[in-house]
């Protein structure tokens, strides 16, 4: 029924606001634009409940929404800071000998957009590789591939690093 | 990587968030409750017919004892000498993660040439406090169900604290007039929460519409009535109003009356306001030509 998966959106929504806002805050690192980043999903995923159409995927429709919003203030902003001069936001942030877990993290945050948002959404939303699929409307093999790809990645380096 | 998660779940949480992810809420509620509400709203004059047939089933399966019924007629509202309210059934029940709470009125005719005049409205009554409360308990078994899906624990749940309350309220008992008001809510949402009014005259021996009260031309008289009122309000509250959802008065619209004898147009909540606002009332007075 209609009134009752809105009702399944609405709730959805409220419950798991905190994990918006924290994917969000993963992408646009600041308190300002992740906070307009759920809020503008939201108005649209409230707006658009009809283009929902299954109940089991929530989760993935509601992603693919947030994901998009966070890479559409991202884009914003890289085109104001190209055009501002100021060389950039995105500079590694590396310190040897600083803790391994920060090095993780900051480097997942500085790998390639769809990487980046595969293991987010992977190990940090736990959503299942078809939800990904869904949710970056991209292949199911594409998000594996990319995935063990993004994986072999941060552990090398992890390891190179360990090994010093 | 579980180090990594840790630290990106310790990314904390400004207070503003559930405020800007309420406000949205609210908003769409409200587009929500307009595309929905020609559907949900009824009142007993159109659909109090076609329910009457599963009403009485209801009717006879409700009254547990009649032992029960004479308790509670000792202690009921006496209305003037025209009719009182009495609680026609009253039910609780409470689980872990679930409170539900039911009291359904019931309007008796004192007087004998008024006898017979309550039934449909009885009948109309009874449903929707069991349609009410049997679509929440759902909605909410939904709403679990969603919870569980996504990751959320039982004990997780437990937490919510679902309730479910269907009760009504004498709005006013004038020689004249009575009042009634049937609600239905429940704490998790307000997309569902639903009053129903019944009005009945005594001098004119039926239940009124607004119609009955302000004449042919109520529509008008009553929007104008409104819109004077929330303009003066906005100005003196600085409370917003949302006037371009709203589509005016129709039969549908619920009033009760006043102990002044004039109608009180009531709206949902997030109808026309932002959802601080309550319920907001508008007394229609009547002017010296009525």
């Amino acid at each position: 029924m209609r009134q009752a998966l809105y009702d399944r959106l609405v709730a959805y929504i409220i419950e798991n606001q905190n994990k918006f806002y924290r994917l969000a805050f993963s992408y646009v690192q600041n308190q300002e634009d992740a906070l307009d980043v759920v809020q503008n999903a939201v108005c649209k995923a409230l707006e658009n409940y009809e283009s929902l159409r299954d109940e089991g995927a929530v989760r993935s429709w509601f992603y693919k929404i947030l994901v998009n919003e966070s890479y559409a203030i991202l884009n914003a902003k890289k085109r104001m800071i190209l055009t501002d001069d100021s060389s950039c936001w995105e500079i590694p942030y590396e310190e040897e000998g600083f803790e391994p877990q920060d090095d993780l993290y900051d480097r997942i945050g500085r790998m390639e957009k769809d990487v980046q948002s595969i293991i987010k959404l992977r190990f940090f939303e736990e959503l299942t590789l078809n939800e990904i699929a869904e949710a970056l409307r991209m292949n199911l093999n594409t998000v594996k591939a990319k995935l063990y790809r993004g994986l072999k990645t941060l552990k090398v380096e992890i390891g190179e690093e360990r090994g010093v | 990587m579980a180090e990594a998660k840790s630290r990106y779940e310790d990314i904390p949480i400004p207070e503003e968030l559930s405020e800007r992810v309420m406000a949205e809420v609210e908003k769409a509620q409200i587009r929500y409750r307009k595309k929905t509400a020609g559907k949900r709203r009824r009142t007993f004059m159109k659909g109090g017919m076609a329910a009457a047939a599963a009403a009485v089933v209801l009717f006879t399966a409700g009254v547990n004892t009649s032992e029960v019924l004479a308790r509670e007629l000792q202690d009921v509202p006496v209305l003037g000498t025209m009719a009182r309210i009495l609680t026609f059934r009253s039910y609780e029940s409470e689980t872990e993660d679930l409170k539900i709470s039911v009291d359904i009125p019931s309007v008796e005719m004192i007087s004998d040439e008024l006898s017979g005049m309550e039934d449909a409205v009885n009948e109309e009554i009874h449903m929707f406090c069991q349609e009410y409360a049997d679509a929440a308990v759902e909605r909410a078994e939904d709403y679990r169900q969603a919870f569980l899906d996504t990751g959320g624990t039982e004990e997780e749940w437990e937490a919510h604290h679902i309730a479910i309350k269907v009760w009504y309220e004498v709005k006013s008992q004038t020689g004249r007039y009575l009042s009634l008001a049937v609600m239905g809510s429940e704490n998790w949402t307000s997309a569902y929460s639903e009053t129903r009014y019944y009005n009945f005259d005594q001098e004119a021996g039926k239940w009124i519409t607004l119609e009955d009260v302000l004449g042919k031309d109520y529509a008008r008289i009553a929007e104008q009535s409104v819109r004077r009122q929330i303009e003066q309000r906005q100005t003196e509250d600085g409370v917003e109003y949302w006037l371009d959802e709203w589509e005016g008065i129709d039969e549908d619209t619920g009033f009760y009356m006043n102990s002044a004898g004039n109608p009180v147009i009531v709206f949902e909540q997030y109808e026309i306001a932002p959802g601080a606002m309550g319920m907001p009332e508008f007394e229609i007075v009547m002017s010296g030509e009525q």
